[in-house]
């Protein structure tokens, strides 16, 4: 053809543009990861919470942070080319079936690799299978039950402790008192009646016949009643040594006030965390519940020992307003384990992942947690991920037990 | 076990829940029996009118109790401006008017929990220091707190104020009769539309008492409405669609029945005891105990 110079236009900006989408095509894409949480309805405060904790473990992954943290010091994920995280939010509102319609959603139209969540164990139940069907991971951000990982699921992962896990390191804690000299013979159940209550009860049932502790009263209430001095009155008639509460914050709240009104103050309570470690129930009824002991993943006092922690919060406290508390401390955690897994994987495929996550071995002081280690055992629980009991003192939460992570003696009964 | 005085205790408690229960159902009965529509965003007035007593208890310093009159006054006019912006319009409605009427006031009630949770967060609030709060007479082994106390003793004055104003006033007198015949009263010189404006007024008002005394000793969150609202309309069922006295004696029986069953079954089965009992009453009289259609 002739050399004119319409040709030469014309020739060179098709050779541009072959060479734009080359270019455009060497860029990695970003990967998506499912987060599903309540972000209406009574819980609807936790949601916010936790997409604040998400969006900080984003930060974490996505940019570069001086941190001795998985996927800190680099931006984006090294193993997919830098490739960035980008989260879908859905909202699964407390509710079993929303939640498998959200993951679903997630899965198909989305097109996520992996999902993450949910706070609501009866929510994980239904997500988890719906994972399982679709042959992606389902990290269990912060959920308690201990029935997720018998479920037979091969997807199905949890960084963090159980109620079994949790309820053992409160009879732990039991014995090392009576030691001491303490009297604790009986005690009061109260919890929810979903999955996350009646496990816990179940769980503090067994070790309470395991270890010679005497129930003098178990309760199973119905969440967002708004009445609950029958219940109480009966835990006030029982006059247990110690009162263990499984309930989400809106009971939490209730069980204080009304407790508060019949003038039953009882000599302890070791609460199974949920509601017990939102702060809308400290400010709520805080006052009331001086000397309440919870069990929990995280202790803030731990970053005096380790300042990745105090890093942390300060990221996530500039975006939420609050430090890191028991379950966004969790939540941030799992999503930068998750993320690590896709990374190591070096790939979007839901099996790879699911391989990658079960090679985990991500030593304790390389998160936020007062963990031993973070491995899955055979059934995608972390084995290792050690609880702590934490005491409402001058307002703060105090890690009381077990005694290497203790930086406070317990104070028994509560209002001494 | 439980003693005789646990259970006393149980039943005085059941008792003061009962009658704050039949002050927010009474509200819903008023506006069923006057026009045949159920206001499904009964429990979303609830929590408008704690929200409006907590802004006041924030803002002004207001207790509670002072609060109250005000709180009345601003859910008496929105209940009036709800009527004629969005139900009016339902009535209108030609084909399906049963279903339009039901879905406009549920509509109503998702957008204003939606708004509330945008708006205000879905943090939970509470107040913290009012005259009421903290306090707890001890009768003997008994224990009443205060707020629910004088919040039962104020249900009980309204009802009673409430049945004078239908029987002794000429409001209440246009009420009964546009009721009976709603096409008819204009014969005699009613506004309908007047009179209907003004009953979802008073039914808004009542509920925004309910709203003001309860927002001194329960906490406040976009979604508190829901369970009061569902007991609430079990409450107006059981005592009759549209009767004053009905909502008194069912909220009463449905707090005690709730209390007691508490007791002798697992407290979470407690709503079995308040539903079998509203399942009896509607296989023997299906329009209540005091129900007039």
């Amino acid at each position: 053809m002739n050399v004119t110079r319409r040709n030469v236009l014309l020739g060179s900006a098709a050779v541009m543009a072959t060479m734009a989408t080359r270019v455009r095509a060497a860029q990695p894409k970003d990967v998506a990861i499912g987060v599903l949480y309540p972000f209406s309805g009574p819980s609807a405060q936790v949601g916010v919470d936790a997409k604040f904790a998400s969006e900080t473990a984003l930060d974490i992954i996505n940019n570069r942070h001086d941190l001795d943290l998985p996927l800190a010091k680099s931006a984006g994920l090294p193993g997919l080319g830098g490739a960035k995280v980008r989260l879908v939010y859905a909202d699964h509102q407390g509710d079993p079936q929303k939640g498998r319609a959200e993951a679903e959603r997630l899965i198909t139209q989305e097109k996520v690799c992996a999902l993450i969540g949910t706070y609501y164990s009866s929510v994980a139940v239904t997500v988890s299978q719906t994972a399982e069907r679709y042959g992606l991971p389902y990290m269990s951000a912060d959920n308690s039950s201990p029935s997720l990982q018998r479920q037979g699921l091969k997807f199905f992962f949890r960084a963090a402790a159980h109620d079994e896990m949790f309820s053992k390191g409160m009879f732990d804690f039991y014995d090392w008192m009576r030691k001491k000299g303490t009297k604790i013979d009986t005690l009061a159940l109260f919890h929810e009646d979903t999955i996350f209550g009646t496990d816990s009860s179940n769980a503090q049932l067994k070790f309470a016949s395991e270890r010679g502790y005497k129930v003098v009263a178990d309760i199973k209430y119905h969440a967002n009643s708004p009445s609950l001095t029958a219940e109480v009155t009966q835990l006030k008639a029982a006059n247990a040594d110690v009162l263990m509460p499984s309930s989400y914050t809106t009971d939490g709240i209730l069980l204080v006030k009304t407790m508060a009104e019949l003038g039953y103050k009882p000599k302890a309570i070791v609460a199974q965390a949920a509601g017990f470690s939102d702060k809308a129930l400290f400010d709520a009824v805080g006052p009331q519940i001086q000397g309440l002991i919870t069990r929990g993943s995280f202790s803030l006092d731990l970053a005096a020992k380790r300042p990745s922690v105090g890093a942390v919060n300060a990221l996530f406290k500039a975006r939420a307003g609050k430090d890191l508390n028991d379950n966004t401390s969790r939540e941030l955690m799992a999503l930068i384990i998750l993320a690590d897994a896709i990374d190591r994987a070096k790939s979007t495929d839901g099996e790879a992942i699911r391989k990658a996550l079960v090679a985990t071995d991500i030593p304790g002081t390389r998160t936020i947690m007062p963990w031993k280690r973070v491995k899955f055992d055979a059934q995608g629980q972390n084995e290792d991920a050690d609880p702590v009991l934490l005491q409402y003192v001058k307002d703060k939460l105090v890690t009381i037990f077990p005694p290497q992570a203790a930086i406070a003696a317990p104070i028994w009964p509560m209002g001494a | 076990m439980l003693t005789a005085s646990s259970i006393a205790q149980i039943m005085v408690s059941g008792l003061l829940t009962g009658l704050i229960y039949a002050l927010v159902a009474v509200g819903l009965s008023l506006i069923f029996g006057l026009m045949n529509v159920v206001n499904f965003a009964h429990g979303e007035f609830l929590m408008l009118a704690m929200y409006a007593t907590f802004g006041l208890a924030l803002g002004l310093a207001l207790d509670p109790l002072v609060a109250v009159p005000i709180v009345m006054a601003a859910l008496f006019v929105f209940g009036a401006a709800v009527y004629l912006g969005i139900v009016s319009y339902a009535m209108r409605a030609r084909v399906n008017s049963g279903m339009v009427q039901i879905f406009s006031t549920f509509g109503l009630a998702i957008l204003l929990r939606g708004l509330a949770q945008y708006f205000l967060t879905p943090n939970y609030r509470s107040i913290a220091h009012s005259w009421l709060g903290s306090r707890t007479f001890a009768l003997g082994p008994i224990y009443v707190p205060a707020p629910q106390l004088v919040g039962a003793l104020i249900s009980i004055a309204a009802f009673f104020a409430l049945w004078l104003l239908i029987t002794r006033t000429d409001f209440g007198k246009a009420i009964e009769a546009t009721r009976e015949d709603a096409d008819a009263v204009a014969l005699v010189g009613i506004s309908k539309n007047r009179v209907f404006a003004l009953g979802w007024g008073l039914g808004a008002m009542l509920v925004g008492l309910a709203g003001a005394i309860l927002a001194s000793f329960y906490y406040i969150y976009p979604n508190v409405g829901g369970p009061f609202a569902l007991i609430a309309y079990v409450t107006v069922a059981l005592g009759g669609f549209g009767s004053v006295f009905g909502a008194l004696a069912a909220g009463v029986i449905v707090g005690l029945v709730e209390a007691l069953t508490a007791v002798i079954l697992p407290s979470d089965l407690k709503e079995v005891g308040v539903y079998a009992v509203y399942l009896a009453v509607v296989l023997f009289r299906p329009r209540g105990l005091f129900g007039s259609i």
